[in-house]
C-alpha cells in the first residue's frame, strides 16, 4: 500500500487536493532511550503532476512534522489523472496516482 | 385514617405501571422481547452481535467524508484536537504513544459497536446497519488493516484482525498476594492491637513473633502510647471538659498554650500555685508567654468545671 493518500475534488475548474504523506520525519535531532541519535530521515521534495505536467512543488525539510498533510489547489478537472510523488533525504521515493473526481 | 391514604396511593402506583410483575416485591414489569433486543446492542470480539448488511470501502469513503471528515479528518488524522483514528503503528512504547484504531484497539468489532452506539457525535445511533459497516470498513482502510476493495458483512468483518491483539492479554494474577493460613495459626483470641495510629492499620500483629513491624509499609513510627498517670477524680472529671473547650489550643500549643503532657512547658507555671492557674483560666491571661481567653472561651462553663480540667491538664503534665 502507497504511502500517500490523496483526495482530490474539481470545484468549479479549480481542483481542491488533500493528501496525507505518512513519514517518519525524523529531523535527526531526536535521541534515543540509549542517548543515539537517531539518524535523519526527512522528505525532501515533493511533486504533483496532472496529466504529466508538473502543477505543484515543494521543497521540505526537518521543520514539517511526522506523516505531512499537505492540501492545494490548481485549474484542472475532473477525470484527469494526479500523481503525487515524494523523494527523501536517502533517496527513498514513493508515489499515488489517482483520478480527479 | 392513614390505612386509607396508603391504599390511595398504592391505587395509583397501580394505575402507572400498568403491568405488575408477579415478583416477590409485586413491583415492576418484566421486560419485553423488543426491550430487550434495543439495549442488547453490544458486539463481541468474536462477532456475535453483528447484524446482518454489508458495506464496502467505497461506500464508507463518501459516508466517511459527510459525516465523520469534520472532526476525525479526512484520513482520520483528526481536527483538531478531536480522536485521531489512524497512524501511530509503532508509537506506543515511545515517549509519546498514540494510540488508535489502527495503532491500538486490539478488537475491530468494538469500531462496530461504537459507532452504531455513539456517532455521529451530534447525532448518535442515526446511521443504519449497512451505513455503519460501510464507515467501519473505510477507517479499517484509513489505518491500512483491509485493502481497497474490502467489503464488510456479518462474516467478513468478524474475521479482520487487529494489528495490536496480540499485545493484549488477560492479567491472571491473584486479588491478594497472601497466602492464607491453613494451619499452625496464631490465635485469633491472642491479638494484641500494639499500636492504633490514625489512618495506619498495623499489620504486624497477625502473628505473634513475625518479626514484621506494625509499619513495614513504610509509615511512621506508631507513636508511644500516652504514659498513663493515675488521676485523681477532679481530674478525671475535667478530662471531658478539656477535650471539649481546651484541647483546641492545649492539644498542640496554639497562641503560646503549653502542650498537655509537655511537663518543661508546665513545670514554672504549676510552681506559681494552684490559684494562680485557676485564676487566669477562669479570667483569661494575656501576657508575654501567649494569650488565654476565659475558660477558653467557653463561658458556659462553670468555675469548677475549668478548674476540673486544670487540674487534668496539670496531673497529666507533671
Amino acid at each position: 500500500m502507497s504511502s500517500i493518500r490523496i483526495k482530490a475534488k474539481d470545484r468549479k475548474g479549480l481542483v481542491d487536493v488533500k493528501c496525507l504523506m505518512k513519514h517518519n520525519m525524523e529531523t535527526g535531532l531526536r535521541k534515543d532511550k540509549s542517548g543515539k541519535k537517531i539518524p535523519e530521515h526527512w522528505i525532501q521534495d515533493v511533486s504533483a503532476e496532472s496529466n504529466g505536467k508538473v502543477v505543484f512543488s515543494a521543497a521540505f525539510n526537518t521543520s514539517i512534522s511526522k506523516d505531512p498533510y499537505l492540501s492545494f489547489a490548481f485549474s484542472g478537472k475532473k477525470g484527469d489523472s494526479l500523481k503525487i510523488s515524494w523523494k527523501d533525504n536517502t533517496g527513498v521515493t514513493d508515489s499515488a496516482e489517482t483520478v480527479i473526481k | 385514617m392513614f390505612k386509607s391514604l396508603n391504599l390511595g396511593v398504592a391505587a395509583i402506583a397501580l394505575a402507572m405501571s400498568g403491568a405488575v410483575s408477579a415478583g416477590p416485591l409485586g413491583i415492576g414489569s418484566t421486560a419485553t422481547a423488543e426491550m430487550i433486543a434495543g439495549w442488547d446492542i453490544d458486539i463481541r470480539p468474536d462477532g456475535t452481535g453483528l447484524p446482518e448488511g454489508q458495506g464496502s470501502v467505497a461506500d464508507g469513503e463518501g459516508l466517511y467524508e459527510a459525516k465523520c471528515a469534520s472532526c476525525h479528518g479526512l484520513f482520520g488524522e483528526g481536527a483538531g484536537r478531536w480522536p485521531v483514528l489512524a497512524g501511530g503503528e509503532g508509537t506506543l512504547d515511545t515517549l509519546h504513544p498514540e494510540k488508535t484504531v489502527g495503532s491500538y484497539w486490539p478488537y475491530a468489532s468494538t469500531l462496530w459497536d461504537y459507532i452504531h452506539r455513539a456517532m455521529p457525535y451530534p447525532a448518535p445511533q442515526s446511521l443504519t446497519d449497512d451505513e455503519v459497516y460501510a464507515i467501519s470498513a473505510y477507517v479499517l482502510y484509513l489505518n491500512d488493516i483491509v485493502d481497497e476493495d474490502f467489503v464488510a458483512t456479518k462474516e467478513s468483518f468478524a474475521q479482520v484482525k487487529m494489528p495490536n491483539e496480540p499485545n493484549f492479554y488477560i492479567d491472571n494474577r491473584p486479588d491478594v498476594q497472601n497466602t492464607r493460613c491453613m494451619e499452625d495459626c496464631a490465635d485469633p483470641s491472642e491479638f494484641t492491637i500494639v499500636a492504633t495510629v490514625n489512618g495506619v492499620t498495623p499489620t504486624g500483629h497477625f502473628k505473634e513473633d513475625s518479626g514484621v513491624a506494625a509499619n513495614h509499609y513504610g509509615g511512621d513510627e506508631p507513636k508511644a502510647a500516652a504514659v498513663e498517670v493515675a488521676l485523681s477524680d477532679a481530674a478525671t472529671a475535667g478530662q471531658a471538659v478539656y477535650d471539649k473547650a481546651c484541647q483546641a489550643c492545649h492539644n498542640m500549643g496554639i497562641a503560646g498554650a503549653p502542650k498537655v503532657g509537655d511537663a518543661g512547658a508546665w513545670v514554672d507555671r504549676i510552681a506559681t500555685g494552684m490559684e494562680s492557674l485557676h485564676s487566669n483560666a477562669i479570667n483569661g491571661y494575656q501576657g508575654p508567654n501567649g494569650v488565654m481567653p476565659a475558660k477558653g472561651g467557653n463561658m458556659s462553663l462553670s468555675d469548677d468545671e475549668v478548674k476540673n480540667a486544670v487540674a487534668y491538664m496539670v496531673e497529666s503534665s507533671r
